[in-house]
Parts: C-alpha cells; sequence; structure tokens
C-alpha cells in the first residue's frame, strides 16, 4: 500500500467511525427526548459530509509533498468545486 | 412532507437496510431504490428524499473505499481525475434542483430509472475482461491482482473524454436525483474505456462519495437533510450494505438483477405517472 492509500483509508475510516457513532447516539437519545441529541445528528452529518473533503485535502497535500503538479492542480481543481457547493450551500440559506 | 416521528425514522431504517443490501447485491448505491420510496411512498419532497439518499451515499462510498484501498481495485489518479468532471456536474445539479419544478425531477428520476433496468438487462453475463499481463499502464492505466482468474490484470485508459463527459453527466445526475451515479460511470469506464469491470466499480464507488458530497452540502444549505431520518437512513444502508456484501461473492445475481430491473421500470412508470398529476 502506498503513503496516499494509507493516509485515504484512514481519513475515511475514521470519518465513517465518527459520525456512525454520533448519528446512532443522536438518534437513540432524540428518541429518549435528551437535548443533545440535535447537536450530536448535526455533527454526525458535517462530519460525513466532510470526510470526502478531507480525502481531497490529504491527497493535495500528499501529492504536492510528491511534486506531482498535475495531480495536485487536479486534486486542487475539486477543492476549488467543493468550495463552489459551499457557497452555493450559503447563498441558499440566505448567510451571504 | 410527512411529520417525523419515531415510527417514520423506523421505517426508513428498515428500508436503509433493503436498499443498503440489494444495493451491495447488484453492484448499486442503494439510492435508486430509496428516494423512489420516500417520494412515492411517503410524499417527501423529491429533493428531501434526494437529501436524505446523498447522505447515504456518501456513507457507502466512504466505508467501502476504505475498506478496498490498497487492493489495487481502486485506480486513484483516474479517480482523481475524474473527480474533477464529477465535482462539477454536482455542483450545477445540486444548484438546478433547488430551481426546477418537482414533476422535472420525477420525469429525469422515471427516465434514469427506466435507463439503469435497460442497462442492467443488457450486462446480465458481463464478467472481467482479462488484457494482457505485459501491457504498460501508462499514467492513468493500473493493475491488479485477479481473484477470479488468479493472474494479474493489467489495463490502459482509452477514449479519456468520453470518461470525462460520462462523470459530468454521472455526477449532474447524482445530485439532482439522490443517487450515486455510478449505473452511469461504470459501463462507459468498462465497455468504452478499457477499464476492466472490478476496477471501473471500485474506482467509480471511490470517486462517488465526493460527487455526493457536493451535491449534499447543498441541500445541507437549504435545510431539507432531515437529521434524524437521515441518521436512520444512513445507519441502516450502512448495516444493509454490509449484510448485503457477505452474500454478494456467492449469490447468483443474475435472477435478482432481472427482478430489480423489473422493479426499476414500475418505479419508473409510477414517477411518469405523479409527475403528470
Amino acid at each position: 500500500m502506498t503513503r496516499l492509500e494509507r493516509s485515504i483509508a484512514r481519513v475515511l475510516q475514521a470519518g465513517v467511525w465518527a459520525s456512525s457513532a454520533c448519528l446512532a447516539a443522536g438518534l437513540l437519545l432524540s428518541v429518549l427526548h435528551v437535548a443533545v441529541a440535535s447537536g450530536l445528528l448535526q455533527a454526525g452529518i458535517l462530519i460525513l459530509i466532510c470526510t470526502p473533503v478531507a480525502r481531497v485535502v490529504i491527497s493535495l497535500v500528499e501529492y504536492t509533498a510528491a511534486r506531482d503538479r498535475a495531480f495536485a492542480t487536479l486534486t486542487a481543481v475539486v477543492l476549488l468545486e467543493l468550495m463552489g457547493s459551499a457557497l452555493a450551500a450559503l447563498v441558499f440559506n440566505r448567510k451571504l | 412532507m410527512p411529520p417525523v416521528t419515531t415510527t417514520l425514522a423506523v421505517i426508513i431504517f428498515v428500508a436503509g437496510i433493503a436498499a443498503g443490501g440489494m444495493g451491495a447485491l447488484l453492484g448499486l448505491g442503494g439510492g435508486i431504490f430509496l428516494v423512489p420510496f420516500l417520494n412515492l411512498g411517503f410524499n417527501f419532497p423529491i429533493t428531501a428524499a434526494a437529501a436524505i439518499s446523498l447522505t447515504t451515499v456518501i456513507a457507502t462510498s466512504s466505508s467501502v473505499s476504505a475498506a478496498r484501498a490498497g487492493k489495487q481495485l481502486i485506480n486513484l489518479r483516474l479517480g482523481m481525475l475524474l473527480e474533477v468532471a464529477t465535482a462539477g456536474g454536482s455542483l450545477l445539479g445540486g444548484v438546478t434542483a433547488q430551481l426546477v419544478a418537482q414533476s422535472t425531477l420525477q420525469r429525469l428520476f422515471g427516465a434514469t430509472a427506466m435507463a439503469v433496468a435497460i442497462v442492467m438487462l443488457t450486462r446480465l453475463q458481463r464478467r472481467n475482461v482479462i488484457l494482457d499481463a505485459s501491457t504498460d499502464p501508462g499514467v492513468l492505466g493500473g493493475r491488479f491482482h485477479d481473484q477470479e482468474s488468479g493472474g494479474v490484470v493489467t489495463y490502459r485508459v482509452k477514449r479519456l473524454p468520453v470518461a470525462i463527459a460520462a462523470s459530468f453527466v454521472a455526477g449532474n445526475v447524482s445530485s439532482l436525483l439522490g443517487i450515486g451515479g455510478g449505473i452511469i460511470k461504470v459501463p462507459v469506464l468498462n465497455a468504452w474505456c478499457g477499464v476492466p469491470l472490478r476496477a471501473a466499480a471500485a474506482t467509480s464507488a471511490f470517486m462517488i462519495g465526493v460527487t455526493a458530497s457536493a451535491g449534499a452540502v447543498i441541500y445541507y444549505g437549504r435545510g431539507q437533510i432531515v437529521p434524524v431520518l437521515a441518521a436512520a437512513a444512513v445507519l441502516g444502508v450502512q448495516l444493509g450494505s454490509w449484510g448485503g456484501m457477505q452474500f454478494a461473492q456467492r449469490a447468483s445475481s443474475k435472477w435478482l438483477k432481472i427482478l430489480m430491473a423489473a422493479l426499476l421500470m414500475v418505479v419508473s412508470g409510477l414517477m411518469f405517472v405523479r409527475a403528470a398529476h
């Protein structure tokens, strides 16, 4: 396994576990009407959505460190597109 | 939109298990089943159904790819290159979904479900393409150990513009309709671009997380992800796809595919009927 593959696997695995734990705890507590439930659910969903983004960031870092210009540029473009989505989300949410 | 109750959360959890299980057996995400279930069965607006479905798509992609990383099936370079197209398509689709009428989305879903059914039926006998192991894979190609034949499969990527175009369309449809989009990319990569089936499926599943994330964040911003229901769906789909993968190796998928294709044709018809009202 290459260094990049190892980092990617680690980031994805951590994201899945963290978000699933938050979602499961949040779901259980919301059935029991405990106040922290909604915070946990929000955290779980945000971690879930951000996991692939974190994977792109890690790839960008690794390609840059390996001086792989072409793929560093490609991953940077993907990251920009993801930021574009976040920007669109803020516009729809009337935050901008 | 039905009121959010514990019962509804339980129903969605069970539906998630079924969708995830069928998805794993057929090599699809569960979204193509989950979205019509919520939209046609429970009157969720299609945007809310797509929003919930996209969160499950991200979860499946992340967990499957974490498990597969390092086994050479995922073609990282090809994936990262095509992600430029899927993420762009997804961003555009996510914005478009907010601006068009529900009936338009239903018609598009109906057409997509029909296309998926046809693709499924025409590819019943597809196995891995075994290529000459001495080929030079080039910058974008790959090499992996194939369990089925016991040999090393080496491939080059052909017709890159076709792969890029298919990825853009897949990304677009993904965030418009809340499905992963693998059903569009995998057959194209396999049939026209020289990528063996298992490598195409693994690479597509890897890209889908980023694609769905670009779409999901827009739905999140619009407040269309209902947290309790998304949590129930995500956990259900995770459980279902884990269970489905235990059977996927030995299950004969031919009859299952025919059954699901028939189901998708019914879904397609219902979507068109609902859109007309």
